[in-house]
């Protein structure tokens, strides 16, 4: 096949919760079948839950490229858009930053931390509704009062960044994720620079955050560069937020479009809120590409053969993608439909394997905190504007929105 | 039922703690699963076998 006959990525989507029909197809037909990537180079892109979970699972593939310079280019943001980290370091390099993170982000801690998360919460809710009491129309948004700032404060707090940053950091999130070639790594180098400042004055102050103990472990281990220190910090704060910030979004659209399990959820929103996250979980995908690996050996698996330093893309939600493998009908019965009440567990809207999410306790706790809120509180929330009306960030590598007009 | 969990497989992902949080726990200091209780009584079963199968890194192991 020619590199002109392969399926260019993205696939045009009808709209923000619905995936694109060709996933159906090739998930039935080609589950791992050669693509071009958004940036014109050729790749492998994984639609069906079964390979795509066993390709996150197995250790014959990456992140890393074993010659950089020759591996294909995904896309013209700066967030998985080629390789990164050391071929020969990767496997210690990783296993080094899931015993520096984890703990601090284990379930245990975030379930501490769920009585604050709720406070902001609620914080945030007064705001939205003293707003609606002054605005004209009733509408508000729930973007710029909910989705967006929660995250962001927990994150922050958590990593020791001051929340007065956050707008010049988020405007960075922004530009780096964004398909605009050279302004994204423009962008990548800022928020490098930004975040070695900050690690400059934790070492010089240390404080009680996730960032002190990344720069005190960093001064104690010789094969911890700085640079690799401060990619990390850049890292968390970018997964820290744009993921969750969207799927509090997108869930609000998932339950508000499904009216009958937003009445559901009313009616018991302790009982019905854990199923309702896993659900928009499984169902989330703001942007339009997929997770990324590379091979580092050659692999026979799904009917074809990867060859070493190919580019795989896994369709799964995450920080960058589309959604294919958990709308996977082999998996879950009439997948398309948002059912909080399906028997099926195990989605893959965390990854799976070695590079499962290392936030999703976290991300949990505050999707559980915003939608028991919610629907505790605003009872008759409804949306203001259509979904084809929706300002969706379609040149942006986590997609979502800018704004989410609400009435109620 | 008897539980087993493989603490080298494990990836400290915590989501057994949160499905089962009476049988599974997370060691403070890197977070890798620790077993509370390996034969829990019946009304912990279906949290177990929920547990078990969304491990992200296959490390528990229900048996008979
Ligand atoms: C709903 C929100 C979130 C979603 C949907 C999500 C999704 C994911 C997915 C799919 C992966 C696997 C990536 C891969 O295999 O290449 C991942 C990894 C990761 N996530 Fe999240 N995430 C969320 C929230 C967070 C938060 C709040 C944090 C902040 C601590 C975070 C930090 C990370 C890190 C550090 C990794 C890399 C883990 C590794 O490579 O071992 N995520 N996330
Ligand atoms: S769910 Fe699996 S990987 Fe996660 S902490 Fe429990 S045993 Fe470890």
């Amino acid at each position: 096949m020619t590199l002109a006959d392969r399926p260019a990525l993205p696939f045009a989507r009808p709209n923000l919760l619905d995936l694109a029909p060709l996933y159906e197809v090739l998930r039935r037909e080609a589950p791992i079948t050669p693509v071009t990537t958004p940036a014109g180079d050729p790749a492998w892109l994984a639609t069906r839950y079964a390979e795509v979970r066993e390709l996150l699972g197995d250790k014959r593939f990456g992140r890393s490229h074993p010659e950089p310079e020759r591996a294909s280019r995904i896309s013209t943001a700066a967030v998985q858009d080629g390789p990164t980290g050391d071929y020969a370091s990767e496997a210690t390099d990783h296993a080094r930053m899931r015993r520096l993170l984890t703990p601090a982000f284990s379930a245990k801690r975030m379930r501490r931390l769920s009585e604050h998360v709720q406070e902001l919460v609620d914080t945030y809710v007064d705001a939205m509704v003293a707003d609606h009491d002054r605005a004209p129309d009733g509408v508000v948004d729930l973007h710029a009062h909910l989705a967006f700032p929660l995250p962001v404060a927990v994150i922050c707090q958590l990593l020791g960044v001051p929340e007065t940053d956050g707008e010049h950091f988020r405007a960075l999130s922004d530009r780096m994720a964004t398909f605009s070639g050279e302004d994204a790594q423009v962008a990548r180098e800022e928020f490098g620079r930004y975040m070695a400042g900050l690690a400059a004055a934790k070492r010089a102050e240390p404080g009680e955050d996730v960032i002190s103990d990344l720069v005190r472990a960093q001064a104690e281990d010789e094969s911890f560069g700085y640079p690799e220190m401060v990619r990390l910090c850049v890292g968390l704060l970018f997964a820290g937020h744009e993921t969750t910030v969207n799927r509090i979004g997108l869930g609000t659209l998932f339950l508000l479009s499904n009216p009958e399990q937003w009445q559901a959820l009313v009616a018991d929103p302790e009982g019905r809120v854990d199923a309702v996250i896993e659900e928009i979980m499984r169902l989330g995908a703001p942007g339009d590409l997929g997770l990324l690996r590379y091979a580092h050996s050659d692999v026979e698996i799904g009917g074809v053969r990867i060859e070493r330093g190919d580019a795989v893309i896994l369709s799964v939600n995450s920080v960058n993608s589309v959604n294919s493998a958990n709308r996977d009908a082999d998996v879950f019965a009439d997948a398309e439909a948002f059912d909080p009440d399906r028997a099926e567990r195990g989605h893959v809207g965390f990854g799976h394997g070695p590079h499962f999410c290392i936030g999703a306790s976290l991300a949990r706790t505050e999707l559980r905190a915003v939608f028991a809120t919610l629907a505790r509180r605003l009872p008759d929330l409804r949306p203001a504007v259509g979904l084809d009306e929706l300002d969706v960030r379609t040149d942006h590598i986590t997609g979502g929105v800018r704004s989410l007009p609400v009435r109620w | 039922m008897t539980i087993e969990v493989d603490q080298d497989a494990c990836v400290g992902s915590g989501q057994c703690v949160l499905t089962a949080p009476d049988v599974f726990d997370q060691r403070d200091e890197d977070a890798i699963v620790e077993l509370l209780d390996a034969a829990p009584a019946a009304g912990q079963w279906p949290a177990v076998r929920n547990a078990a199968a969304g491990c992200p890194a296959a490390a528990i192991r229900v048996g008979a």
